[in-house]
């Protein structure tokens, strides 16, 4: 057993002294040669399983990153979505602002800019909370407008913060008329958060779906002129006395969220300082 | 045995080629084909180890391009010297298969050495020694320290399964 492992030894060291020899005695090439005869089915097989392993590695690795990628770009995508609407509400908010101002520097009425803070929307109450309260000099039924028209009026003042009761609300009533006809009425709110003009069936000429409705100043409360909602259909009660034209109000009320509320003089007509389109 | 055999020179080589580029730390790669070699040799005795040895060096040195039989020869000497004395050494602490293997390796370069200068081929000893042979030296202890560890580990577990 000793013999033979020597033995083998020995071979093996013959036969690298062998190719060593034959190699440095120039005849490279042979040695070379018949060492390919052995090596190079195994190196061919070897260079496969290498590729191929080398290959799912690659796969593997391709995939660990496309996956780390993706998760890198969807919290991107995410912080720039949040990004974006960061600066679509900021536009919106100044072009919302823009149009208050501008409204605010057009009208021939002392006004006091408000931020609508809180809305009831129950159904039995409808109203909003100002930002503007008792310390700003703000007097109960003060008339709230927004660039579209009329909101309604301060029905109760607190410190720091007032209650606007909108036009929506079925307590509601506002002194108005149809701009067209100049057909006079009143302006009420249902419980359902519509609004109607309830006018004296006489005075019901020539009225049209998409004619404007404005207050009419009569009572000293608001001012004469101011937009508050456009006719949607007419409900003609026929031999009554009263007949009501449903309104669609000019003011999203839900949507609000500047105002400016009239502290000063309120028997001006503002009618020429609103767009008619809105 | 065969297929053993034939399992270590693939193996080995395959994990040469595979592995050894991507464990190159400060472009010191690691001698998987000696590891592999020692590892069997120590368990299979000084005949695999001589074949086995002889086999993957020859791989290796038709491979790398030198002097064919160098590292043929000095392989097959590291199993055959681990086959024989394998029995008699205790292998099991990696207190001892570091510098173990750290030696082998440096036995194993400093063969190599004397066998391209026997043959006047042209390699500076300094040099070879400092930048090649102790570096992939040290970095073998490590790797087949942890392979062992590793296999240790496996048969263990097995074991428990079993």
């Amino acid at each position: 057993m000793k013999i033979r492992r020597l033995a083998l030894l020995g071979s093996v060291i013959v036969v690298c002294l062998f190719l060593l020899t034959i190699q440095t005695r120039g005849h490279a090439s042979r040695a070379a040669d018949l060492l390919a005869m052995v090596t190079t089915p195994v190196q061919k097989s070897l260079a496969v399983v290498h590729r191929g392993a080398f290959g799912l590695w690659s796969i593997y690795v391709d995939w660990k990153n496309v996956r780390g990628e993706n998760r890198r770009l969807r919290e991107e995508i995410q912080r720039l979505r949040v990004e974006a609407l960061a600066v679509t509400e900021t536009a919106e908010e100044n072009r919302r602002l823009r149009r208050l101002l501008d409204l605010r520097a057009r009208l021939p009425l002392e006004t006091l800019p408000g931020e609508i803070i809180a809305r009831e929307w129950g159904g039995w109450v409808r109203s909003l909370t100002v930002n503007r309260g008792r310390g700003d000099d703000v007097r109960r039924l003060t008339a709230v407008i927004s660039p579209d028209g009329l909101v309604g009026r301060v029905v109760d003042v607190r410190p720091g913060v007032s209650v606007v009761q909108v036009l929506t609300d079925p307590a509601s009533t506002v002194g108005a008329h149809l701009l067209r006809t100049r057909t006079p009425g009143i302006v009420e709110g249902e419980p359902r958060g519509t609004i109607r003009f309830k006018y004296m069936a006489r005075d019901a000429v020539g009225f049209q779906i998409g004619d404007l409705v404005v207050t009419s100043g009569l009572g000293g409360m608001f001012p004469r002129g101011i937009p508050i909602g456009r006719v949607r259909a007419i409900d003609d009660r026929g031999a009554a006395l009263f007949s009501y034209a449903h309104l669609t109000p000019v003011v999203d009320f839900a949507r609000i969220d500047e105002v400016l509320l009239v502290t000063g003089d309120r028997m001006q007509d503002v009618t020429a300082y609103f767009s008619r389109g809105g | 045995m065969r297929g053993l055999l034939a399992l270590t020179v693939f193996g080995g080589g395959i994990a040469h080629a595979t592995l050894a580029p991507a464990l190159r730390i400060a472009d010191v790669a690691p001698d998987i084909p000696l590891i592999v070699v020692v590892l069997l040799a120590l368990r299979r005795g000084s005949e695999f180890g001589c074949i086995g040895g002889f086999a993957a060096g020859l791989l290796q040195d038709a491979a790398g391009g030198g002097l064919i039989g160098v590292q043929a020869l000095t392989k097959a000497l590291v199993g055959f010297g681990i086959g024989t004395l394998g029995a008699r050494l205790r292998v099991t602490q990696p207190l001892v298969q570091v510098p173990g293997l750290v030696f082998l390796s440096v036995a194993e370069g400093l063969v190599r050495f004397a066998l391209l200068k026997l043959f006047h081929f042209p390699a500076p000893f300094v040099e070879l020694m400092s930048y090649v042979v102790l570096p992939q030296a040290l970095y073998n202890g490590f790797l087949g320290a942890a392979l062992v560890l590793a296999l240790a580990w496996t048969e263990a577990r097995q074991r428990d399964v079993s």
